[in-house]
């Protein structure tokens, strides 16, 4: 365990690192000067000339590489060429917003997404299995703007049940602090806490479970298909021939195996609850890392697009390494595929 | 093909063959194929279908609801949007955008893909499994945040859009290839024909590829659902196809403005798109549970 350990945490540093010279890099591909692009400050700016000495700007592209990563671990990632606004700030609390609704959309994926998956897998090529299967293949096709759209349109606007965008009404003065609503609010403890409270979660009702939709299909079909694998080896015939209930096998042999094929595959998951993660940020106006990315890519406010970036690939690259050293360490049997060549 | 049994032999089909047969006994996958098949048609002779022209404004037809309801005109069958134009042709034109260029990309990012993997499979060449650790993490990255990158650079853009997405996608293709290539390296009868004598490129083609064609083409599909989902998502971000063409992204993102008071300018470029994506998506679904029982037999 150790040395895979090692092994995957050199991964990661060597990830990451190729990351920041992309990031890097970035600041020279982009159109103009690279100066302005990963700091923000326009040449005609009084500290321009201090901020060209501070990045080496003059100086090769070594020791300009070393100034960035200086710049990039004390935090100081430059300022919006929009609003002016530090950018790493403004990260630290658009990073929270949105680990808030993809973690709860995540969860609220999970729920019922497992237990549909082993129920179609118990009842393969029943009606169950066939209802469930045509149910999660079509949903899994739902283009999520498309589905967002017409869910604001039926029960936001229609029935007029939950708002249509942002994170909570401006009314409630909710000074942001993590970034993430809920928290936010436990943290300020205004005197309207539960009015507060009830409003933020009902701004969230729609975007949470209109994300959820698309990451629980998919992983309906991960269950059943890990089940199926798992109920077709020889140790289930032996529970079953020692004389074990059904409930009991199912239980204690079928789905904690499952769960070791279905943890292996989350990766994928991850990815595509982050792609419309940001989709669904733009269509609800989340004050998110997505939306923000999204827009500072048609506005060209180059720092925002290197830090955001940043950020969201970092966030995927750790979750994955630590997904699997946590299979590795929950799963001992897997390592040895996991080393490679012996 | 009709062949005249003489012999009482078994005539075992070739791989493909069986994973048709197997295909062929799915009547849901089966629909989902003939759909596909008539947006190919669309994409080839769709403007010849149309009556109008995709920009067209009639000045005295705009936002007619769908020619069923009351208020609707029969010249325009599934209505006109907020500037006049006929939905359907739009709908019809934007098949060549949504699901035309896709395929496009995609079949040029296979062939760049699986002629790179294919090479690296049979050169002797860095087989550290670091290397190939490395490729899985940084394929962990989603295929639209790769874009997103790439477009930030390029700028905005149908094309750079496309260009993204198959920059996106020749790695995966490549990953699959030179696995799958690799997988079929250790088998025996690859051996043998090594023991024969054969040439490399022999070996790929006539001995390896045949066998492994299956798993491209399940990739491929996958690719071609991750490109129609991709570009149309670009497309409502306002990042990939532009605000006139009749793109279905676009088309949904230009609709929001209107989406109360003629929510059918929303629902139908959404419903194609979903029709589309359902289509490859169970066609890819069922080859794959095709190809993998054929396996256990």
């Amino acid at each position: 365990m150790t040395r895979y350990l090692f092994r995957q945490i050199g991964l990661l540093l060597v990830t990451l690192w190729l990351l920041t010279l992309l990031t890097y890099g970035l600041g020279h591909w982009f159109p103009g000067e690279f100066i302005t692009n990963s700091s923000g400050i326009f040449p005609d700016d009084i500290r321009y000339e201090d901020i060209v000495e501070q990045r080496a700007g003059d100086a090769g592209i070594l020791s300009q590489y070393i100034a960035y990563l200086q710049h990039l671990f004390s935090g100081q990632w430059g300022v919006s060429l929009l609003d002016g606004e530090p950018v790493f700030e403004q990260l630290q609390l658009r990073f929270g917003a949105t680990l808030e609704v993809a973690l709860l959309a995540f969860l609220l994926a999970l729920i019922p997404g497992i237990p549909l998956g082993v129920l179609a897998a118990l009842y393969f090529r029943k009606p169950v299995d066939h209802t469930i299967l045509t149910i999660s293949l079509s949903g899994y096709s739902i283009p999520v703007f498309w589905f967002a759209q017409i869910a604001i349109l039926v029960i936001a606007v229609h029935w007029g049940m939950v708002p249509i965008s942002g994170q909570i009404n401006p009314l409630y003065d909710i000074p942001p602090r993590t970034g993430s609503i809920l928290l936010d609010i436990m943290l300020a403890q205004p005197s309207y806490l539960a009015a507060a409270l009830h409003n933020a979660l009902l701004h969230m009702v729609l975007p949470v479970s209109i994300l959820a939709v698309m990451p629980m299909m998919l992983i309906i079909r991960l269950t059943r298909n890990a089940m199926l694998d798992v109920l077709q080896q020889n140790y289930i015939t032996a529970g079953y021939a020692k004389g074990l209930s059904t409930a009991r096998v199912i239980w204690s042999h079928a789905i904690p195996n499952a769960m070791q094929q279905l943890l292996r595959q989350l990766g994928a998951l991850i990815s595509l609850l982050i792609t419309n993660t940001m989709i669904v940020e733009v269509i609800f106006s989340w004050p998110g890392l997505g939306s923000w990315l999204v827009r500072s890519i048609y506005e060209r406010d180059y720092p925002v697009i290197q830090g955001g970036l940043l950020v969201i690939a970092a966030l995927i690259l750790i979750v994955s390494i630590i997904l699997n050293l946590f299979h590795a360490w929950r799963y001992p049997q897997v390592r040895k595929d996991l080393y490679g060549t012996p | 093909m009709a062949r005249p049994n003489l012999y009482y032999e078994e005539r075992s089909p070739a791989p493909l063959e069986m994973v048709w047969l197997e295909f062929r006994s799915k009547p849901l996958a089966m629909a989902a194929l003939y759909i596909l098949l008539l947006i190919s048609l669309l994409v080839l002779i769709g403007p010849l279908l149309t009556p109008y022209e995709p920009n067209q404004q009639f000045i005295d037809a705009i936002s007619l609801p769908p020619a069923w309801s009351t208020a609707g005109d029969i010249r325009f069958l599934l209505g006109t949007d907020e500037l006049g134009r006929d939905m359907v042709t739009r709908l019809i034109y934007g098949a060549r955008y949504s699901f035309g260029l896709p395929l496009l990309v995609v079949m040029s990012a296979a062939l760049i893909g699986i002629g790179l993997g294919a090479a690296a499979a049979m050169t002797v060449g860095v087989k550290s499994s670091t290397l190939k650790h490395l490729l899985d993490v940084l394929m962990s990255i989603p295929s639209l945040l790769l874009a997103l990158i790439i477009i930030a650079i390029l700028g905005p853009g149908l094309f750079n859009a496309m260009l993204a997405i198959g920059l996106v996608l020749i790695p995966q293709f490549l990953h699959v290839t030179r696995n799958a290539v690799h997988d079929e390296q250790k088998r025996a009868y690859v051996t043998a024909s090594r023991l024969n004598g054969v040439s490399q490129l022999y070996l790929l083609f006539t001995v390896i590829f045949p066998n492994i064609i299956k798993v491209l083409v399940v990739q491929f599909t996958i690719g071609l659902s991750i490109a129609i989902l991709d570009i149309a998502a670009l497309g409502f971000l306002r990042l990939g196809a532009q605000a006139p063409t009749p793109e279905w992204g676009s088309m949904l993102a230009q609709s929001l403005e209107v989406a109360y008071v003629s929510p059918w300018v929303m629902a139908l470029p959404g419903l194609a798109l979903f029709l589309t994506l359902v289509s490859v998506n169970l066609v890819g679904e069922t080859l794959r549970v095709a190809i993998q029982r054929q396996l256990e037999r």
